[in-house]
């Protein structure tokens, strides 16, 4: 396994450089699938020369990431030169790798030891349902081996989109979230959240994982957890205002997120919404989008997954990379890099092979159609459209059969496999 | 929400049907696509022909274009025809020049060379020459073109002087009139379509080939951005009929409302008007007959699509966004009524006049269409069910694949004593097979390795050189491979010849999917070629026959009977042994001509056999041979 792992690591990593150094990265880094207003590393660099000419960046429509981010990349690109600017996002992406890498074996440890507490509970038929010991070693070479070699993450790293940085933040919240680090969990969501908003949602696991297992004192746990993320987040607000000396990038970073000013097309449902509906119902539309991005799924499904924060965490990511204003695939190859955590759920899943192939579909056609309607100027933008919508919908087909996968593995290890009705085979109904 | 909610472990009915009757399904989807391909062409599946941007007002000015005014077209003619006969193979350009400033065009010429790709240090050059006509009523903001393609006498093609001499008929006409709200570019071009090439990269300021292949120089006058193009090849000064072509460089074509507009044009000046050399119209026909024609006519026009290559000068402004036409007048042969240029003056007039009116650029109508007739048409929603079936035939049978060896390993798993949800798949073989077959593929794209194989066998013309070249590499793929897996590898698990197979449907099927957007022609034969092998492959234990129907298929065979199809219809009095070499030659300039367009202007034609059928290709011929260790024989009940 370690040669494995030692392989995939190399692979990865020589993808990354090779493709950093050639003529694709500017390619890449111009799809609009890869590069959002929000993650642009071009954008970045103009907000970065704007505040060293001590412009306020903020001030037109350019710069939508944190005063901190620019802090941060205006010491970076002032300090080091462009080549080694490339093998910071490298290194970056190769320790998300690695934390995700540790985050899986801890939490398939944690199965494991939990399966052996209460398998005296499970009949003897539910054998080939327990999850094997040999999981332990092959689940963290898998989701290792995803976040390395998917063409998703590859691609956000080498366009350097601040994407990578976000993931190694929300890897670490996760890490946090096994391990039960309350601080870490809570700075890295914060951090992760701080120019992204969405993933504030992600509270809910944090908030759950870092309870501890006495009813009593949960609580107060919780509300432990809540007050910590604020406390962070006022402090970074208040950062960045000392930074800036001014609100006003509050709205160029919230309000640009919130209000979706920018509608250049991406593989986000919103831009293609937005451009043909009439302009006085676009607050309530907004408002609807944005509840259903952000909100909405956090309490239903926190309630029903509160028994597995990870399984939550997995679903909420999923779910904000589908629904945000300004989804990148940087966001879709993250979370399909913690699926393989949940590989004891595979057996339940149904729509794999179609949802697979959606993705690949996608994948290739939404380039394709983009040639078409921008290049040749034959098709058009419903055609693009058409791409994202599938892609939404096969990503959606994805999150629904992980969680049925879920409850119908719980629903069987309670009341086993097939169950018999005068002699015949009963089916399942979900109503 | 069914398809979501089934909270069962298996898979229902309707899947174990597909599953275990998926041949049957391949097959009836296949007949299905090749049935409601054939019906296209009849009238209850295409609609009339209309027109959707209204700011055209096709036809609503009389022609006003006559000989009356300055000196006639028979003055333009002869003076043309004087000029040409000094010079051989050559275009006349001062005459050219000064017969431009004559018209008070503003007048420029625009020089090109081309580093022939394929043998170093060869050079062509050529010159083209265009006038432009300012706009009185506006700033040089848009723009139409009316091009000429030049040839000498010594040229194979047939003379395009009389067409020449319209153009300067047209322009002397059109420098009078003061209604003009766009430019008018009259341009002459020199070496069919190198020198339309050239001028157009110079003038977006672009380079659509291989980079220092054709270098396509500055022009020194611009006019607007060009909103329409209109290429004339007019072959006499008796005109039989009016060819309008579209297809374009890879299988783009214009706005369909353009050339909705040239036919409704020629109808009013009373031109014979064609499309494909087929009269439209069901007039004097009946219904079967119309059906036979309408199809014969959309299969040559399917058949001109796919090649990539544009059939006329127009093809190529289809890339820059500019929608443009051919107007090709056949020379009317014997006596009878025939065609007079200045018909045909009238009818470029009026189409001017109508794309003088235009707003905004073309962006109503069809961009995607199959015309059975000249005045019918087949839109995108009605053609790409017929690949879509082909299409989820592989989808189909790769879903089956799939299904029957996850189950297959589910019952396995139950009778075997070790208790592991899912069997992980050694994929290293597969990913090797997959990747290295691309890796060929790449090598051998038109930018690698001609240049090598040209440069090998360098005392034998390139064509043969390249076609010995890709031959050789073919034939050792297809020889070498079995016994390397034979070799190599002692036994696979089922699950692995299962994913390969996946891996080559998908591949296959997308690959398809991608190509029919841009190039439905394209990608329809194509699929018609190869959706039938690859249904017919079994990821285990195949029969001769496939193989010997894949080795039919190969993407060099599959040329080699194209070209002998081709050759027997146009010349069918050869004897074998004459035919054969003629094949054979053929093919290799099909080839050679092939990777030129590549590089020069980017065509995808060769890049889609190599990348796609190629890699696909050899994937399936090593799940062929990969050896097989089946336990026992699994049926999914």
């Amino acid at each position: 396994m370690e040669k494995l792992l030692f392989f995939v690591y190399s692979i990865g990593i020589l993808i990354r450089i090779y493709l950093s150094f050639s003529d694709f990265s500017t390619l890449i880094a111009d799809r609009v699938e890869v590069s959002t207003p929000l993650n642009s590393w071009k954008r970045v660099i103009e907000g970065v020369s704007l505040y060293n000419e001590k412009i306020n960046p903020y001030d037109g429509d350019l710069f939508h990431e944190t005063p901190l981010t620019l802090v941060f990349f205006s010491y970076l690109t002032s300090t080091i030169s462009d080549f080694y600017v490339s093998l910071v996002f490298i290194i970056c992406d190769v320790f998300t790798a690695i934390v995700l890498y540790y985050t899986s074996k801890i939490y398939t440890a944690n199965l494991l030891k939990e399966q052996s507490k209460t398998k005296s509970v499970y009949n003897k038929e539910f054998n080939k349902l327990l999850i094997p010991n040999n999981f332990l070693i092959i689940n963290p070479v898998y989701v290792f081996s995803v976040y390395m070699l998917n063409p998703y993450t590859v691609f956000s790293c080498i366009a350097r989109t601040t994407t990578v940085f976000n993931n190694l933040f929300l890897a670490l919240c996760l890490y946090a979230m096994v391990k039960r680090l309350r601080f870490l969990g809570c700075l890295s969501l914060v951090l992760a959240s701080l120019p992204t908003f969405y993933t504030f949602g992600l509270i809910a696991p944090l908030m759950i994982s870092c309870a501890s297992t006495d009813s009593k004192k949960k609580t107060g746990s919780f509300i432990i957890t809540l007050l910590t993320c604020v406390a962070i987040s006022c402090s970074l607000l208040y950062l960045c205002y000392i930074i800036m000396n001014e609100w006003t990038f509050l709205d160029s970073v919230y309000g640009f997120i919130l209000n979706v000013r920018d509608l250049k097309p991406n593989i986000g449902l919103f831009w293609y919404f937005f451009t043909e509906m009439f302009e006085h119902f676009r607050a309530l539309f907004v408002c609807a989008f944005q509840l259903n991005a952000s909100v909405l799924y956090v309490i239903p499904l926190s309630i029903r997954l509160r028994h597995d924060p990870l399984l939550l965490a997995t679903s909420l990511l999923a779910l904000t990379a589908v629904f945000k204003s300004y989804p990148s695939i940087g966001d879709v190859g993250f979370y399909l890099s913690l699926l393989p955590i949940h590989r004891h759920l595979f057996y339940f899943m149904q729509q794999a092979f179609i949802v697979s192939c959606f993705f690949v579909g996608c994948t290739i056609f939404a380039p394709t159609v983009w040639h078409l309607w921008i290049y040749s100027r034959s098709a058009n933008a419903n055609f693009y459209f058409g791409v994202t919508l599938a892609f939404a919908t096969t990503q959606i087909f994805l999150i629904t059969d992980l969680l049925f996968a879920y409850i119908k593995r719980e629903f069987a290890l309670k009341h086993g496999m097939k169950r018999m009705i005068n002699g015949r085979e009963a089916r399942l109904m979900l109503d | 929400m069914g398809l979501l909610t089934d909270p069962s472990v298996g898979h229902g009915a309707l899947t174990s049907i597909f599953v275990r009757h998926h041949n049957r399904f391949c097959i009836l989807m296949y007949i299905a696509s090749v049935i409601l391909f054939c019906m296209l062409a009849h009238d209850s599946f295409s609609s009339q022909t209309y027109f959707s941007e209204n700011a055209l007002l096709p036809g609503l000015v009389k022609g006003q274009l006559n000989d009356n005014s300055g000196p006639s077209f028979k003055d333009h003619y002869k003076e043309l025809k004087a000029e040409a006969q000094h010079y051989e193979t050559e275009t006349p350009h001062p005459y050219l020049i000064s017969k431009f400033k004559h018209l008070r065009l503003e007048t420029y010429s625009h020089n090109f060379t081309l580093n022939y790709p394929l043998k170093k240090n060869t050079v062509y050059t050529g010159r083209n020459v265009y006038g432009i006509l300012r706009a009185p009523r506006s700033a040089s903001i848009e723009s139409i073109v009316l091009s000429v393609p030049y040839r000498s006498p010594s040229s194979i093609f047939p003379s395009t002087l009389p067409g020449l001499a319209v153009m300067f008929q047209i322009a002397q006409f059109f420098r009078q009139q003061m209604y003009w709200a766009k430019d008018i570019i009259f341009l002459v071009t020199e070496h069919e379509q190198l020198g339309m090439q050239a001028w157009l990269e110079a003038y977006h300021g672009t380079c659509c080939g291989s980079p220092g292949v054709l270098n396509s120089g500055k022009l020194s006058g611009r006019a607007g951005a060009i909103q329409a193009a209109i290429n004339l090849e007019i072959h006499s000064e008796k005109i039989d009929h009016i060819d309008i072509k579209l297809s374009g460089l890879n299988g783009q074509l214009p706005n369909l409302d353009l050339v909705n507009l040239a036919h409704r044009l020629c109808n009013k000046e009373s031109v014979r008007h064609t499309f494909n050399n087929v009269d439209g119209g069901a007039i004097g026909r009946n219904k079967v007959n119309t059906y036979y024609t309408n199809l014969s006519t959309m299969m040559s026009m399917v058949m001109t699509q796919a090649t990539g290559v544009p059939d006329g000068n127009h093809g190529l402004f289809h890339r820059f966004g500019i929608e443009a036409i051919t107007l090709e007048g056949y020379e009317k042969k014997g006596r009878g009524i025939y065609v007079s240029v200045l018909q045909v003056g009238r009818v470029i007039e009026g189409m001017f006049r109508s794309l003088n009116n235009l707003l905004e650029r073309f962006h109503q109508s069809f961009f995607f269409y199959l015309l059975p007739s000249t005045d019918r048409y087949v839109s995108i929603g009605l053609y790409m069910p017929c690949l879509v079936l082909l299409v989820s035939a592989l989808f189909l049978k790769a879903f089956s694949a799939w299904i029957q060896n996850s189950s297959h390993q589910k019952l396995s798993d139950s009778s075997s004593t070790q208790s592991t949800i899912s069997e992980h798949m050694h994929v290293g073989v597969v990913s090797g097979i997959v990747l290295g077959s691309h890796v060929i593929g790449l090598i051998l794209l038109p930018n690698f390795a001609p240049a090598y194989f040209t440069n090998f066998w360098n005392h034998i013309p390139t064509h043969r050189a390249l076609l010995l070249g890709y031959t050789c590499v073919s034939v050792a793929i297809v020889c070498l491979l079995p016994i390397l897996l034979k070799k190599c590898l002692n036994s696979m698990k089922v699950s692995n010849w299962v994913l390969l197979h996946v891996i080559c449907l998908l591949e296959l099927g997308i690959g398809l999917l991608c190509v029919a957007m841009h190039n439905f022609s394209l990608g329809y034969l194509t699929a018609l070629v190869y959706v039938l092998p690859a249904v017919c492959t079994k990821s285990s234990q195949n029969r001769i026959i496939v193989k010997f129907l894949w080795i039919l298929v190969h993407p060099i065979c599959s040329l080699f009977w194209i070209t002998a199809y081709i050759t027997y219809i146009t010349f069918p009095e050869l004897s074998i042994i004459d035919y054969l070499t003629k094949v054979v030659e053929s093919s290799g300039q099909w080839m050679a001509l092939s990777t030129v367009d590549n590089m020069v202007y980017g065509n995808w034609a060769f890049s889609i056999g190599v990348l796609l059928l190629l890699p696909v290709w050899t994937a399936f011929w090593c799940l062929m041979f990969l050896p097989t260790n089946l336990p026992q024989k699994s049926k999914m009940e």
